[in-house]
């Protein structure tokens, strides 16, 4: 999941206009206790349109682009959902709050990689996967819908949404082997 | 790995305590107040089992076969359900920390989110509400795979003869037309294995060199053929009339039992399946399911008395014979079969890119305006054209492909009849066997390897299609009417109060959208519902109307709780006019005249009037014939809402609810009707919501609903003295006002609650 392109700052009258806050090394803090990530940073307050220094006990991630840029563009919310500010890409940020934001995006995004398929048998409109996963092996789920619950980022990365909501990831169908990819083909 | 969700509640609660048991065996024997497990680590959520069990008021937590940690119920507050996009973890506050109890995948979300709230309430009421139990049981009980949301029957363990049954008590009042058809199926099948023996006497006898038969036999033979022949062809129009007016009766009886039982459930359970879904099931499915009774049946029938008629008649002439001809019938099924299923996988291909091309061109036909007024025709063209490239690409492929492997499959399937020929040949020039038998047999193995091959063949793949058309429609009929009257339903005749009474509610289990309403509204009361959008306004009514029934606590009207209310007494005294209008297809005065058809012209005129509905009416040609609904004439949105507003008032309702009603009309109409509408709401109960506060202003008390509770109640002049939300929104408005002079229309755009 690299990022394909690097955000550049923008340049049209828009940025000025949208007022999207970008939180930084230089206006922001993130820390990590007991698995949840409190943040302390300069904010404008629109209320009184002045830059405030706040500070918020549990903050949550977003990303904006979930599939194409799992690493940019992520949105920092507070516990009422409402957005505090968003930051441009982790890679430009100190290597610990990096190491703490990626661990709390991996986590949201839990979607684990399928490297092998076992067996994937129609009945009745439904589909019963047994997959090998990166954490698991022989691994059984269900898919309602089966062409439509392939979720096609591009021709090959495609994400498998199961009956529960989760989210089992193939980043390169082509490169699964051989006996893989046939079983899946017809759902491509 | 999943063994700890293939058990089923109470199974499950056991097979959890058993597990938990083992790991930790001072907790055996005791009494288990909750058990949950957990199948990711918390810590790095990689995938890992675990369990949380409550014991004396005290939370175990089982990680990596060990006790983690123990906590006191008495130090937790504050449990919910925390959901990724991929994991949902149980989160609590101890003491002043934050705190995760267990984490899994989204498998869990409802079970998390019920225990969420159960632990709340049992903190501080000391109750244990057993309704929690029932809210994750969705697991089967045969192979522990999980049922679809929202449907009992598990699509893996189906039972195959239990689905015969239900087919059968569908068809079963036709069972005398069907049998009928069956029998003369016999008789068809009788006469056609006569028809080859007649060939044979008409060869052997009378056409050979050394005929010994006469003339006047001759005649004979000739003439009871074309008997046959027209005996067949009668019998078959009789048979093909009893199938098909079976079959029509079939579908029609199993349409009005999947549309009746659509009409029947609730909203909640509709809204859980699309309208295509929907509308599958009550027309492609149930079609499948006539098309099978009618004609799949009767050809398995035919085909299979075919197959014994002939199997019969061959081992009788020749058994040698007979033999070679029917040992290889499953190998040539098979094959065929083979080829069938490759030749699907690459159609498949096609399908799939020609509905691509399908939905490119709906959706540019639908958003044709938007395509027009960005200037994006070329670029649509060009999708499109590289789309049909693509097809044909495919398809040329898939025909070439096609035009060769058929014949050659052709070939093959017909080699047999080269060896029966030589043989057979053999056995005539050895006198063994006479022209005509030739004749017999070979008609013979023509019709067997016509019919019952490719039987057998698709066979399959039929059974497999008619299944699951008949799973889901019986999925459907099976769903259970969650919001049903009660057999003691009462009808009353409604006075218009109207109290809340701590309601909660939330559309799934993981979110409450109302947390514990409390409100009692006077007959002829104008309420105004203020607040964010999704604050839980239009929940509210929805609660009202009924279309999902409370959660917890209740709504009485007239003292009278809602669900002891017959649903048609409830509703036929509610008018509604919601945001999206929506018309059908029909005339204006159809429309108006829905919930009421009896009204007369004049009442729906002054309706229409009072809408301001009647002058916009009468400047169109055919006035209240007009046409409306797809294909009709199109009417401008804010055209629609008064129409329905029109609709809402010839219903005549004590109650009347506006969501957002008058939104897409122009200050001045709307002042217009707001005014006309105070008039008649004199002496019946209002509820409404809007964001144009101005639509208010008749309000005798407004409400400002925050996050699913009433944050204000009061007049308007109370609420702007409090200085609160309410007070915000209105200055937040005026200032909008002021800055735009023009007609509010462009100053603001309401959003939809």
């Amino acid at each position: 999941m690299e990022t394909t392109t690097t955000p550049t700052v923008p340049s049209s009258a828009f940025g000025a206009v949208a007022q999207i806050q970008y939180l930084d090394e230089t206006n922001a803090q993130f820390h990590e206790e007991n698995g949840f990530i409190s943040l302390r940073a300069t904010v404008l307050n629109t209320e009184t349109n002045q830059m405030e220094e706040k500070e918020w006990e549990r903050v949550f991630l977003h990303a904006a682009f979930p599939f194409d840029m799992p690493n940019a563009y992520i949105s920092v919310l507070d516990k009422d959902q409402k957005e505090i500010g968003m930051i441009r890409e982790l890679s430009a940020c100190e290597k610990e709050t990096q190491e703490i934001l990626q661990r709390e995006l991996a986590r949201k995004y839990y979607a684990p990689r399928i490297t092998r398929i076992l067996s994937v048998k129609e009945r009745y409109g439904f589909s019963y996967w047994n997959v090998d996963l990166t954490d698991a092996k022989d691994f059984s789920f269900t898919v309602q819908d089966t062409y439509r619950s392939m979720l096609k980022v591009t021709h090959t990365h495609i994400f498998v949404n199961d009956v529960d909501g989760n989210r089992f990831e193939i980043p390169d169908v082509e490169a699964l082997d051989r006996a893989s990819y046939k079983k899946i083909e017809l759902y491509l | 790995m999943n063994t700890a969700h293939k058990v089923q509640i109470p199974e499950r609660k056991a097979f959890l305590r058993e597990q938990i048991i083992k790991i930790l065996p001072a907790l055996n024997g005791k009494s288990f107040q909750m058990v949950l497990s957990s199948n990711l680590n918390v810590a790095d959520c990689t995938r890992q089992t675990g369990y949380v069990c409550m014991v004396d008021d005290v939370l175990y937590v089982i990680e990596a076969e060990a006790e983690k940690a123990h906590y006191p119920l008495k130090d937790l507050t504050e449990f919910h359900a925390n959901s990724g996009i991929g994991e949902v973890s149980l989160e609590c506050r101890h003491k002043d920390r934050l705190l995760v109890l267990c984490r899994g995948d989204m498998s869990h979300q409802s079970e998390y989110a019920t225990i969420a709230k159960r632990l709340n309430h049992y903190r501080e009421t000391g109750l244990w509400d057993p309704q929690y139990d029932k809210t994750y049981n969705r697991y089967c009980p045969k192979c522990g795979r999980k049922y679809r949301h929202g449907s009992n029957i598990c699509m893996h363990c189906v039972d195959k003869k239990k689905m015969f049954a239900r087919i059968w008590e569908i068809a079963s009042p036709y069972k005398w037309t069907l049998f009928l058809s069956i029998l003369l199926f016999l008789v068809i099948t009788g006469l056609n294995m006569i028809n080859p023996y007649i060939n044979r006497v008409l060869v052997d006898d009378y056409i050979t060199p050394h005929a010994v038969g006469a003339f006047s036999g001759f005649c004979m033979v000739i003439l009871s053929m074309l008997l046959l022949h027209l005996a067949i062809k009668g019998i078959s129009i009789f048979r093909g009339m009893a199938l098909i007016s079976a079959g029509n009766k079939i579908i029609v009886r199993l349409r009005e039992m999947v549309f009746d039982k659509v009409q029947m459930l609730s909203i909640s359970k509709i809204s859980k399946r699309t309208a295509g879904e929907i509308m599958q099931r009550v027309t492609g499915d149930t079609a499948e399911i006539q098309n099978f009774v009618v004609y799949r049946l009767s050809d398995i029938i035919e085909q299979s008395l075919i197959f014994v008629g002939i199997s019969i008649m061959l081992f009788v002439t020749d058994w040698k014979l007979a033999l070679m001809i029917i040992l290889p019938i499953p190998l040539m099924s098979l094959s065929f079969r083979l080829f069938w299923n490759y030749i699907n996988r690459i159609y498949h291909r096609q399908w799939v890119i020609g509905a691509k091309a399908n939905t490119i061109l709906h959706d540019i036909f639908s958003g044709i305006r938007v395509v027009k007024a960005f200037g994006m025709e070329h670029f649509e063209m060009e999708k499109y054209d590289r789309v049909t490239y693509e097809e044909s690409e495919i398809s040329a492929r898939n025909e070439k492909f096609y035009s060769i492997l058929n014949p050659v499959v052709n070939f093959f399937m017909q080699s047999g009849e080269f060896f029966l020929l030589f043989y057979v040949g053999n056995a005539i020039l050895h006198g063994d066997m006479t022209l005509g038998e030739m004749t017999q047999f070979s008609t013979y193995v023509s019709m067997l390897y016509s019919g019952p091959v490719f039987l057998i063949a698709n066979l399959q793949r039929q059974m497999t299609r008619l299944f699951t058309s008949v799973v889901k429609v019986f999925d459907l009929l099976d769903e259970e009417v969650d919001i049903s009257d009660s057999t003691d339903a009462k009808n009353i005749k409604i006075e218009g109060n109207i109290s809340f009474d701590n309601v909660h509610f939330g559309y799934d289990d993981a979110t409450e959208v109302l947390k514990g309403i409390n409100l009692d509204i006077k007959p002829g009361e104008f309420i105004g519902i203020v607040g964010k959008s999704g604050a839980g306004k239009s929940t509210l009514i929805n609660l009202v109307m009924r279309l999902y029934d409370v959660e917890e606590g209740a709504i009485r009207i007239d003292g009278e709780d809602i669900r002891s209310i017959s649903q048609e007494c409830l509703r036929s005294q509610i008018g509604v006019v919601l945001q999206e209008t929506f018309l059908f297809t029909g005339s204006i005065y159809d429309n108006i005249a829905y919930a009421k058809p009896d009204a007369t012209r004049e009442e729906i005129i002054a309706a229409s009037k009072i809408a301001g509905a009647h002058t916009f009416i009468m400047k169109l040609p055919d006035s209240y014939n007009t046409k409306v609904g797809e294909r009709g004439h199109t009417l401008s949105g804010g055209e629609r809402q008064r129409i329905s507003i029109a609709r809402a008032l010839l219903h005549d309702p004590r109650i009347l609810i506006l969501d957002e009603a008058t939104a897409s009309l122009d200050t001045e109409t709307e002042k217009q009707i707001q005014d006309a509408l105070q008039q008649l709401s004199k002496n019946r109960t209002t509820l409404a919501i809007a964001h144009r506060l101005s639509t208010l202003r008749n309000a005798t008390r407004l409400i400002v609903i925050d996050k699913g509770k009433i944050a204000e109640v009061g007049t308007h002049e109370e609420l702007i003295r409090m200085q609160g939300i309410y007070y915000n929104l209105v200055m937040a408005q005026r200032q909008m006002s002021k800055m735009t002079h023009d007609n509010d229309r462009d100053a603001k755009k309401p959003a939809v609650s």
